[in-house]
């Protein structure tokens, strides 16, 4: 009775356990901070003595994703192309989120709402921007509720748009998992358009995109990256 | 007949029950994040600020049922007492979910003392770490065995027409209903149990060991055909009667005509999952959990008009229009809907003659200076329109309602008409289709009503692909949880170009195409313009 395209479970979870391996091969083949997520962290948190301090395990990358021409639709309705938004001249940070969304995307969600929170005085020089990958449902109406959960303020925008431009967008920047429910967590930040984007995979913290925008992030040694 | 799947208790021995209060106090906690002196509950991250309520509340992640869902990469456990105080298991009877589980590390069991631990300091019973994601909440004494005992409870009961053979569901027909769409769609729903049956060995014994999980899996499919009877008040005590006469597991499909509310606060009411694709007129309420349509029906074609209306530059705002509904039927609905969406400016035009030709020639020279007729009207409506009158600046059609591309509509109207087509095209679903189409060949299942029938098929092979995935977990929450995912990823989809639903979202197809017809002469209809999601 499945139609062909609907692969079974138990497929599901041995591809999702191929993609784990081979993500971290590719993390292995970046600049690795810190190994990539596991389940229960492995030994990479280990210096750690005292369990209550556990930070989360994230791997940082810098990769190139050229931006493509891709149209999408902002929070307040306008009809914007995503390289415009992107290079406004400020430095950006991005996610990938859904509203409806319970596990992922609400860490991630806070998590921009805590970088806005400690970026202060310089909140409107940076650019945070958060695309749904759930975009027929994401209304900028629903977007905007949305924003007003996690009390974004005017730096921070929520984007949607066609399933075909989501899909489109989270393909130039290597986070598209075929729907949905398949997303994981990654953090993308730009000091500076034209530039590499630093790419975080894992729940990586205010602390951590805060030091990354504040041009400290290559600098950071293992330890102080999964300890800011 | 319920005294079958009493899942295997853990070495935690029978939960105590909680005392009713306790219970509902315990289940606001889980699901809404309320302590029990009605402060929020706060939970924390290292690194983050704490998350407070509703954000904090376990149902978020771990859901209603508590079973569970893989995120991505991310394994949010199953937290039931089954799960949490049992050891590591390759047992498939003691798993949640065949994909949770292959990703879920191996631990030991937990204690009441342990799990207090890791809900309090994020450590497992073997001194490891817990996720990232899980916060870690500071619940005092009487909290957490509150809490710990809610947990232990928590999807156990055994479900209604879940037995240990057979899974028991029901199919629901109004007296409103066409007789010959029921008949089309009984078709189907008693070819698609036949055939789910015929796999079936009934002499195995329930399933013992993993190897043996096909058997276990595939319980008989029983369907009930329950047909209501006098006037809507009392269809709801109608359908607790024949549920109580005949538990069912889940109500697949329904055929109704003007009237679907009694139904929808029967599933509510009952907490009984209900995966309702036939409904052209869903009851939209934003917190409720059990009916599931694949979309909000009129309802959406009337969004569909609104923002097409809000978008044409040559109509002014707001604009004039006209719109034509009979009585008692659902394009009354749709036409308040888009009169509140639009502004004033509406003129309603209920349709009363039964012989409505002369009537629907008054509404259209009455709408000739208007921007738009609109026509919530039925085929046998739409053959009495006019022919060679003037007509509205634009003119939209129903296409739910008027039967899509087949609709009737004098080939004058054919060639000005905007139809709502909340469906992909034709010529786009036609690879999409070959998949219930063949099947009904090889069923010898007569096509009386291809997109009923497509639908019913459609909503057959979702709930069984869910309940494949649920191994011996017949928990209504559960079920609903699995259909949001299964639906969610399925790309043969009949009609609809893509379907999905999350926690909260219970219409899948969320857009619309309008169509027009190139050829007055036919039924061949193109989009005019992309798809719409209002």
């Amino acid at each position: 009775m499945k139609g062909p395209s609907n692969i079974s479970a138990n497929v599901r979870a041995v591809l999702m356990s191929l993609v784990a391996a081979s993500l971290t091969v590719w993390a292995t083949a970046a600049e690795v901070v810190v190994p990539p997520a596991a389940h229960h962290q492995a030994s990479a948190a280990e210096e750690t003595a005292d369990p209550q301090d556990a930070l989360p395990a994230v791997t940082r990358s810098v990769v190139n994703y050229p931006v493509p021409a891709i149209r999408l639709v902002r929070d307040d309705g306008k009809n914007v192309a995503l390289i415009d938004e992107l290079n406004d001249g400020r430095p950006v940070v991005l996610n990938f989120i859904y509203t409806t969304c319970t596990g992922i995307c609400p860490l991630a969600s806070h998590v921009f709402s805590q970088l806005q929170h400690q970026l202060g005085a310089e909140r409107d020089q940076v650019h945070l921007v958060s695309i749904s990958v759930d975009a027929e449902e994401d209304t900028p109406a629903r977007l905007r509720a949305y924003a007003q959960q996690y009390s974004a303020g005017p730096s921070w925008q929520h984007y949607t748009g066609t399933v075909a431009a989501s899909t489109a967008a989270q393909r130039a920047f290597d986070t598209y998992k075929g729907d949905k429910m398949g997303h994981t967590p990654v953090t993308l930040v730009r000091t500076a358009p034209g530039g590499p984007w630093v790419r975080f995979d894992g729940f990586a913290t205010a602390a951590m995109l805060l030091k990354e925008l504040h041009g400290k992030g290559q600098i950071t040694a293992a330890v102080s990256s999964t300890r800011p | 007949m319920l005294a079958c799947v009493v899942l295997g208790a853990g070495a935690w021995g029978r939960p105590k029950p909680l005392s009713e209060p306790s219970f509902d106090t315990a289940e606001v906690l889980y699901r809404q994040g309320l302590l029990p002196d009605g402060t929020s509950l706060r939970g924390e991250r290292q690194g983050a600020e704490p998350i407070e309520g509703q954000a904090a509340a376990c149902a978020n992640c771990h859901r209603r049922s508590g079973f569970g869902v893989e995120e991505g990469r991310i394994v949010i456990p199953p937290i039931t007492g089954k799960y949490l105080f049992r050891g590591s298991s390759n047992d498939a009877a003691q798993m949640a979910h065949s994909g949770s589980e292959a990703l879920s590390p191996r631990r030991s069991r937990y204690s009441s003392e342990t799990l207090a631990r890791a809900i309090r300091e994020g450590i497992d019973p073997d001194g490891r770490k817990l996720d990232y994601l899980m916060p870690r909440f500071a619940l005092d004494d009487a909290t957490m065995s509150l809490l710990i005992g809610y947990l232990k409870q928590l999807s156990t009961h055994p479900a209604p027409g879940a037995l240990t053979d057979i899974l028991q569901f029901a199919t629901i027909v109004t007296p409103d209903a066409d007789p010959a769409k029921r008949d089309a769609m009984l078709d189907v729903l008693n070819h698609f149990f036949g055939n789910k049956n015929a796999f079936y060995r009934g002499d195995d014994p329930p399933l013992q060991r993993e190897r043996r999980i096909h058997f276990r899996v595939l319980r008989r499919w029983q369907l009930h055909v329950w047909e209501l009877s006098g006037p809507p008040e009392t269809w709801e005590t109608q359908l607790q009667k024949r549920f109580k006469l005949e538990p069912v597991f889940a109500v697949i499909a329904g055929i109704g005509a003007k009237t679907w509310g009694p139904v929808h606060r029967f599933c509510e009411s009952e907490s009984l999952p209900c995966l309702l694709p036939n409904v052209d007129l869903p009851v939209v309420a934003e917190r409720d959990f059990y009916s599931v349509y694949f979309s909000r029906g009129v309802l959406l074609e009337a969004d569909v008009i609104a923002a097409r209306l809000s978008n044409e530059a040559s109509i002014a705002t707001p604009p004039r229009i006209v719109e034509v509904f009979r009585g008692g039927d659902i394009g009354a609905a749709a036409a308040q809907a888009l009169a509140a969406a639009v502004g004033n400016t509406v003129t309603m035009h209920e349709l009363r003659s039964k012989q409505p030709a002369r009537e629907l020639a008054a509404v259209a020279r009455e709408a000739a200076g208007a921007d738009a007729l609109v026509l919530w009207l039925r085929p046998d409506d739409l053959k009495a329109l006019p022919a060679g009158v003037s007509l509205a600046k634009n003119v939209f059609v129903s296409g739910l309602m008027g039967g899509l591309e087949k609709a009737p509509l004098p080939p004058s109207w054919r060639g000005a008409a905007r139809m709502t087509y909340p469906f992909d095209l034709p010529e786009q679903r036609t690879i999409r289709m070959n998949y219930p189409l063949g099947w009904f060949r090889i069923q010898h299942i007569a096509v009386v009503d291809e997109r009923i029938q497509t639908d019913t098929y459609l909503a057959c092979s979702i709930v069984a692909e869910a309940a494949g995935t649920m191994l011996d977990n017949f928990v209504p929450d559960y079920l609903l949880e699995r259909v949001e995912v299964e639906l969610s990823h399925r790309i043969i989809n009949g009609y609809y170009p893509r379907l999905g639903l999350a926690p909260g979202q219970r219409f899948a197809s969320k857009g619309a195409y309008i169509v027009r017809f190139p050829d007055p002469a036919d039924a061949r209809v193109v989009a005019d313009g992309d798809w719409i999601v209002p």
